[in-house]
């Protein structure tokens, strides 16, 4: 240390300092670990993004786990029933925090393509039931969208966003 | 169902075991969906199982009901998003059976290949799924890289990977091009050596075959009598295909077998799943080189459908099993009545009956050798 | 499978009374007609009376057909409700359908899941859509709406009041 105070320039090299709930958002965002919560169609397109070709382990996301207690993000991917929204409530409270939710095609945004007038069965759209953080739309969405949504959802949490955004010409 | 919870041991001295009920799901790694399984156990054995559905339940037929037939359209490839081309023939097939339209040759020759080519991935994703439950993981992995490969072609002409809505009534809405064709022919290529690499990998496996062979046995009066089609059926002996029964499209001008194997157990529905990727291999070969040239779509189909008043019915083989479509018409551009019969429902139905006595991880394999989508069962 | 239908056409016209059940009733196949649906594929069309089913269904199992599906299909206009049996053949391409028709009011037709176990699914189905009880069904609760679902959908006259 220097008389004001400040760090010697020659050992700021060798150590960092971070505030700690930072570093503790960089490890999570890291490292999500998704609950398996496939429901319909877009359960198949998840599958294929944790797959090789589109390999979701390169964003530390690729173990999903069966059990909400070991899940931090639940990707709802598919349609919402009526019959289903206890069990998923149950699953989004057992779930431990921090934890986010990714509402993954347009059934789990809006109720998708099975909205209309006078129809009982469906919820329109898993917001209804809890808070969601990313949205991702698509019927199905295609597994790059996934990944983008991952990348959003890290970018929520550590404020910093690790890819660059592709951006339309 | 009206069971005693408690067990009678056969020794009177000995306290009577109690049984308990198990839940199985709907969220569960294995039960591929949302389908909740209540299982009353002795110990590790099923003494009874009672299915519990619709927890997708998606309302396609009240759909149908309230929306004109080609408002429709995208709605039979969400039923069974694994072979959604099946379901599409089937629906485009009823309402051109009730017009009387012919289908132009080349499209007929474009639906079987695109059928075929879905079939084939819906059973690479059954093989991963299956051997996830299993157990294994790296199948799901080499299984998803060849289906990525079709997924390429068949996005490359109707625009989606999972849910198309490439078949219209009488033809089709996109040609093929020469890249396509010769896709298709390299992906034949591709896949036959990889199919040997499979039955290397995952068929001999001597894991693999303890856990299947003598498991889940399956009757083929059972299967009657609940109506279960597809490899359930021809697992278990029977070689009922709908494509050789009921031809539809241009099915009969290919040659190719009906594979089936009389065990009924997991091992034969297995084979059963692996041996009709090899005949739909055969059938896309026939196929490109039979190829004909000419329009893709039929002349004189009406811009409004409105299908004379009466019962029309048409049946597919898709990947799980035997789909068929019921409409019934009244004469106006809205659908009466579209009845959709779903392999997986009465597949599901027989689960209950089937799996009394197993262990419970013999049950799961039973479960997996079924081959189920959940929204095919709850619709 | 010519003479495959032709046997059953036969064996509907002349049954006589219905074996087993309690009741006693014949099997009125009144406007039974065959139609030819593809070249190699044919369907067997009749109708039956209400109380007639479970013989038509027996004839159906002794012929060696399977339960295909169960379709209720509601005719409001004319206040009734018609029940549609379908039966595959997994050797021939023959087809077999059985029709029946209830009063809309009260719907109610004897359960065939003794010949066919795979029709208990389908009757909770459509009682679950239709309202339409099947009598002598062991568990007619909803199997695709929710347990404690009071109402049926696929009626013509179901505004979703919910």
């Amino acid at each position: 240390m220097t008389e004001t105070g400040e760090l010697d320039p020659r050992r700021s090299a060798l150590v960092r300092f971070a505030r700690l709930d930072q570093l503790l958002d960089l490890s999570r965002a890291n490292s999500l670990w998704p609950l398996t919560f496939g429901l319909a169609c877009c359960a198949i397109e998840m599958m294929a993004t944790g797959a090789s070709r589109f390999d979701l382990a390169r964003f530390g996301a690729e173990v999903f786990r069966p059990s909400p207690r070991q899940a931090d993000v639940m990707i709802v991917a598919g349609t919402v029933n009526r019959k289903m929204a206890g069990p998923i409530k149950t699953l989004y409270d057992q779930m431990l925090e921090p934890k986010w939710v990714i509402a993954f095609g347009n059934c789990a945004i809006s109720g998708g393509p099975f909205v209309f007038p006078g129809q009982y069965a469906v919820v329109e759209g898993v917001d209804k039931l809890f808070p969601v953080d990313v949205y991702v739309p698509g019927c199905p969405p295609r597994p790059e969208a996934l990944i983008e949504g991952i990348l959003e959802l890290e970018e929520k949490i550590t404020g910093k966003r690790r890819w660059p955004r592709v951006t339309v010409e | 169902m009206q069971l005693e919870h408690t067990v009678e041991s056969d020794n009177p001295t000995q306290s009577p075991r109690e049984t308990f009920v198990l839940n199985v799901g709907p969220q569960h790694p294995s039960t591929h969906g949302v389908l909740r399984l209540k299982l009353v156990m002795d110990g590790e054995y099923i003494l009874a199982v009672e299915p519990v559905i619709g927890y997708v339940h998606r309302m396609h037929e009240k759909m149908g009901e309230n929306r004109t037939y080609v408002q429709f359209l995208p709605n039979p490839s969400r039923i069974d998003y694994l072979s959604a081309m099946h379901y599409m023939h089937a629906y485009v097939g009823v309402v051109e059976r009730a017009l009387g339209i012919n289908v132009p040759p080349r499209a007929e020759y474009i639906r079987v290949i695109t059928s075929e080519l879905n079939r084939i991935a819906s059973h690479l994703v059954w093989l991963g799924a299956f051997l996830l439950d299993l157990g294994a993981f790296t199948p799901l992995l080499y299984a998803f890289d060849d289906r990525e490969r079709i997924l390429d072609l068949l996005e490359s002409v109707s625009g989606a990977r999972l849910t198309y809505c490439y078949y219209r009534f009488g033809g089709l809405c996109n040609d093929v091009d020469a890249a396509f064709v010769e896709g298709a022919r390299a992906f034949v290529k591709h896949m036959w050596p990889r199919l040997k690499m499979y039955h290397g990998l995952v068929t001999e496996n001597i894991i693999l075959r303890k856990r299947l062979e003598g498991i889940g046995v399956i009757s083929a009066e059972l299967c009657r009598k609940y109506g279960a089609t597809g490899p359930v059926l021809r697992g278990s002996g029977v070689a009922c295909d709908v494509r050789k029964l009921e031809p539809y499209s241009v099915y009969n001008e290919f040659e190719f077998d009906v594979p089936h194997f009389g065990d009924g157990d997991c091992m034969a529905r297995y084979k059963v799943r692996m041996e009709e990727i090899a005949q739909s291999l055969r059938i896309i070969e026939q196929a490109i080189a039979k190829l004909p040239i000419g329009p893709i779509m039929a002349e004189k189909v009406p811009r409004v459908v409105k299908p004379p008043p009466g019962d029309y019915y048409f049946a597919v083989e898709a990947a799980r099993g035997r789909f068929a479509i019921r409409l019934v018409s009244d004469g106006s551009e809205i659908p009466y009545r579209l009845k959709l019969r779903t392999p997986s429902f009465s597949n599901l139905a027989l689960f209950g009956e089937a799996a009394r006595g197993l262990l419970l991880q013999d049950a799961l394999a039973l479960l997996g050798s079924l081959d189920l989508v959940i929204p095919d069962v709850d619709r | 499978m010519n003479t495959l239908l032709d046997e059953l056409k036969s064996a509907f016209a002349n049954a006589a009374v219905a074996p087993g059940g309690g009741e006693s009733v014949k099997p009125e196949a009144s406007a039974l007609r065959v139609l030819n649906v593809q070249i190699k594929g044919h369907q067997l069309d009749v109708t039956v009376t209400a109380g007639a089913v479970v013989a038509a269904a027996e004839l159906a199992d002794r012929f060696g057909f399977a339960m295909d599906t169960i379709t209720g299909v509601d005719w409001i206009g004319s206040g009734e409700m018609e029940i549609v049996y379908d039966f595959f053949h997994t050797q021939h391409g023959s087809h077999l359908v059985v029709r029946t028709r209830v009063p809309r009011d009260n719907p109610a037709v004897p359960s065939i899941h003794r010949v066919f176990p795979g029709a208990n699914w389908h009757e909770r189905e459509t009682h679950d859509f239709f309202g339409i009880k099947f009598i002598g069904h062991p568990n007619l609760t909803p199997l695709l709406l929710p347990e404690d679902a009071d109402y049926h959908p696929l009626r013509k006259d179901f505004t979703n009041a919910a």
